[in-house]
């Protein structure tokens, strides 16, 4: 349509102004298209962005009728709260942990698993390894309360016992010490099998000719791995933990399916943390509550960007 | 840059703005409301209630046909039709619920409560914000005044003032100690002789090491709870009620009327002690520390006996039956290959006549939202229309009482058979036209409906039509509870505990449970509860006594 009008353009393109369209008269060539859009964008308003005027009760008391504007005091009664400071440390030494954690050993498995000549073996682990994943954490944290309870329902107690390796119940999930190893444990469990496909799909994609040519110089099995595998992966294991990274405040349903009054110490997360705060509580303040959340957006957002930033040095493109 | 600055940013607002935004009502609720008419008076078209679990005719369990007989016979009741909306909320997080709704909405709205339920703890938080309605004169006027055998129940509620924000059709209710008498038949013991606290200790190491359930292994625990002490629900100790014995671990008014904290006295150090005694000797199912109390039940009545536990302290009366039924239905047996069944354990020496005893709870309540607009049509319309009918001794307090008639209980001639087929369980029960009886569960068709919301011992003015449900156990349960209950303390209620009562709870159950299974002992436990809360404590104390006087 109007690319035949704009095909005129005179021969002399240095001397030829382009009269100013204006933005109606930009729009007007594709009106039909903007009207098809109209009720996904109102939806999007409605939906995404009205709820965002929220964000303002960060700066106000709210409980119950009793809403007034407060300033900051929202975020000094937080950043003057222990008990959300050891929140946030949690959340940040839990997320990474797991995040590392779940990479690591998921490219270990993915490596395992590229190295397995029989297809039926290999297919037979994959779809094993993939399955926890599709378990609802409060399944799974109910199968290992079970499991480690120190009841004598508890089979892992109960097994040890039996076996002379133990007299005492050990308390795994109310104890201290061990309550973060048996999270990223759990967490292995279920999450690592379904890590492994974005480092399987690219172990499929490498290039056969490289591991032969590594065969006719000599290479062993080991030094195969080591020179044609890794360093294919290296750069989806970078691009998985930047894409991660952005998103290690948001841990909330493993915690919150595991932790216990015990452990809170070491287990409390901000998420758990906002959680306790607007809804076990009898009138909750929801300010304070919207307080921590929009601060614990904030965070998010510089993790993004720098995520965003990391990814632009390494790739060579950002991720947003 | 910028521009991807700004929209993370709106991002970044977004999931803080979304976390803001909670309902907890039901959008599809109508808004309620009525009408004024040509005299000038109010008239309430549409009621929505917000309920609880003990509402026990839910919508699986023939909730349609009580609300249509509800709307009936109220219509008939006020000269003109209502309309009932009933949002029954998830029972264990109900207080959450209700705060949200409230919070959120006001009278008018679709979802907002014109009436609901509160438990006393509840109340004495909410009556101070000016959300309920005073309903003192109401019920001073109420036609069911001249049939209240227990006036005291309402009376307890005023403020020093005089008002009256919740109106208790019944009394509270509380829990016994049950105790297994296939158990107690293994071990060579009788309820009698279990008199004080070394006897009731002795019998919980009889269930632990004597193997009472005779599978050959000593798996078995003496008892199990929802919790060492239920540290968020007044009166907090009544599921491990022998254990804690004169401990309160919370704000309480003492022999000579003055407000004291309860965690900080040596009586929850000597109570923390003989938990953690017990624990240590495995006498208390691990279980207990996260337990909820639908999880510590069935695991009581399991039919899995080699791991359940003996005694199990629970709500008293109709709960006797309940939990009978359900052993008998997991075909719990003793070790003659009978049925099982349970015996209740009069209070040791220790709590005999004692708050710490067999606690009788402070009742529960309805409580009517203020719309605020200084008049009171609405609110008197809706007293009027609920909870004068709750208790008019007829059609109305039969359907709170035992649920619909033809669903849940019925008075014509009828003959049904429980549990067909199994030739030990089978019973048939036969009526003739005219006999009130309650008929088969809804929810489940081999068992025997039991109640609806009110308690027909319980509630505070009898049914008048003369529809008693002569189930022998529970009249047995509600006799044995009420020989020997105490009332329990009032609830307290200051600004400063509404502010802090969830930390306090959450720390006060870390610090017990960390006490009971030996991480810390019971010194430190009170200690580190002093350290940290010590000033909220000494305020929460202060504005209690300065209310009091």
């Amino acid at each position: 349509m109007s690319t035949n009008e704009n095909s005129k353009v005179p021969q002399n393109e240095t001397t030829w102004v382009a009269p100013k369209k204006t933005l109606a008269q930009r729009m007007k060539p594709y009106m039909g298209f903007y009207l098809m859009f109209l009720p996904v964008f109102i939806f999007v308003l409605i939906v995404y962005y009205w709820p965002m005027l929220g964000v303002r009760y960060a700066f106000y008391t709210y409980k119950l009728r009793d809403i007034h504007f407060i300033g900051l005091g929202n975020f000094a009664k937080l950043f003057a709260e222990k008990e959300f400071w050891s929140a946030f440390v949690n959340t940040l030494i839990l997320s990474v942990g797991k995040l590392l954690l779940n990479t690591f050993v998921a490219v270990i498995i993915s490596v395992f698993l590229n190295e397995m000549l029989n297809l039926f073996c290999k297919k037979f682990v994959q779809t094993i390894i993939y399955l926890p994943h599709f378990m609802s954490w409060a399944v799974v944290a109910a199968i290992f309360t079970l499991f480690l309870s120190t009841s004598s329902t508890g089979f892992v107690n109960e097994t040890l016992k039996s076996w002379g390796w133990i007299k005492q119940s050990i308390d795994f999930l109310h104890s201290k010490a061990l309550w973060r190893p048996i999270f990223y444990m759990i967490d292995l469990w279920k999450e690592t099998g379904w890590g492994t496909v974005v480092f399987f799909a690219t172990l499929s994609g490498i290039d056969p000719g490289l591991y032969e040519a590594a065969e006719l110089d000599g290479a062993t099995r080991l030094q195969k791995i080591r020179y044609v595998t890794m360093p294919a992966l290296s750069n989806t294991i970078i691009i998985v933990l930047i894409l991660n990274l952005a998103k290690v405040l948001n841990i909330f349903e493993p915690v919150f399916v595991l932790y216990n009054t015990r452990v809170l110490e070491v287990s409390d997360v901000i998420s758990t943390y906002i959680y306790r705060k607007t809804f076990l509580t009898a009138i909750p303040d929801y300010g304070y509550t919207t307080a921590v959340g929009l601060f614990k957006s904030l965070v998010g957002m510089v993790l993004m960007l720098a995520s965003d930033y990391a990814s632009k040095r390494i790739r060579g493109r950002g991720i947003m | 840059m910028k521009k991807k600055l700004l929209s993370l940013v709106a991002c970044a607002a977004l999931l803080a703005g979304c976390g803001s935004s909670n309902s907890g009502g039901s959008a599809d609720t109508p808004a309620s409301g009525g009408t004024t008419n040509e005299n000038g008076e109010y008239v309430l078209e549409t009621l929505n209630i917000t309920v609880d679990g003990t509402i026990t005719a839910t919508v699986d369990a023939g909730q349609a046909e009580f609300v249509q007989q509800w709307e009936e016979a109220v219509s008939e009741k006020i000269g003109h039709p209502i309309k009932l909306n009933i949002t029954q909320l998830d029972h264990s997080d109900y207080s959450g619920t209700v705060s949200r709704t409230l919070t959120t909405g006001q009278p008018g709205d679709a979802g907002y409560p014109d009436a609901l339920i509160m438990s006393a703890s509840m109340l004495r938080q909410y009556q101070t914000t000016g959300l309920l309605w005073n309903l003192a004169n109401a019920y001073d006027n109420a036609e069911f005044q001249s049939r209240v055998t227990l006036p005291s129940i309402n009376m307890n509620l005023r403020t020093a003032d005089g008002a009256q924000y919740g109106f208790a059709p019944t009394y509270g209710n509380g829990c016994v100690t049950y105790i297994k008498k296939g158990w107690l038949d293994a071990v060579g013991k009788t309820v009698d002789d279990i008199k004080t606290f070394d006897d009731y200790y002795a019998l919980l190491k009889a269930f632990t090491t004597e193997d009472p359930d005779g599978d050959g292994t000593n798996k078995t625990y003496g008892v199990i709870a929802a919790g060492f002490a239920k540290l968020d629900e007044a009166p907090y100790i009544n599921y491990m009620p022998e254990f804690w014995q004169g401990a309160y671990p919370s704000f309480y008014p003492n022999k000579d009327g003055v407000w004291v904290d309860g965690f900080a006295e040596d009586a929850t150090i000597d109570a923390l002690k003989r938990l953690n005694q017990a624990y240590k000797d495995g006498i208390i199912d691990p279980d207990t520390e996260e337990a909820g109390t639908k999880q510590a039940r069935e695991k009581f009545f399991s039919n899995d006996q080699t791991t359940s536990e003996g005694v199990f302290t629970y709500w008293a009366g109709t709960w006797l039956r309940t939990l009978t039924d359900n052993m008998n239905k997991n075909e719990v047996k003793n070790q003659n290959g009978e049925l099982e069944e349970l015996v209740q354990l009069p209070p040791i020496k220790e709590i005999k006549d004692t708050v710490g005893g067999y606690i009788n709870r402070e009742a529960p309540t309805w409580v009517i939202t203020d719309d605020g607009d200084g008049n009171d049509a609405r609110e008197q319309a809706i007293f009027d229309a609920l909870f004068e009918t709750m208790l008019d001794g007829d059609k109305v307090q039969t359907l709170w009482t035992y649920g619909a008639e033809g669903v849940h209980w019925s008075t014509e001639a009828e003959e049904f058979t429980l549990n067909k087929g199994d030739a030990e369980k089978e019973k048939t029960y036969t009526y003739e036209a005219g006999q009130f009886h309650l008929r088969p569960n809804p929810n489940d068709p081999n068992s025997l409906w039991k109640k609806n919301h009110l308690d027909a011992v319980l509630v505070i003015a009898p049914l008048t039509n003369g529809f008693v449900d002569n189930d022998p156990l529970i009249q047995e349960g509600n006799a044995f509870f009420t020989a020997n209950c105490v009332d329990a303390y009032p609830a307290a209620s200051s600004a400063t505990l509404t502010d802090y009562e969830a930390d306090l709870a959450e720390a006060k159950k870390a610090l017990v449970n960390k006490a009971v299974v030996g991480e810390i002992t019971p010194e430190e436990a009170v200690q580190q509860y002093k350290d940290e809360f010590g000033s909220v404590s000494d305020t929460i104390v202060e504005e209690l006594n300065s209310a009091a006087q």
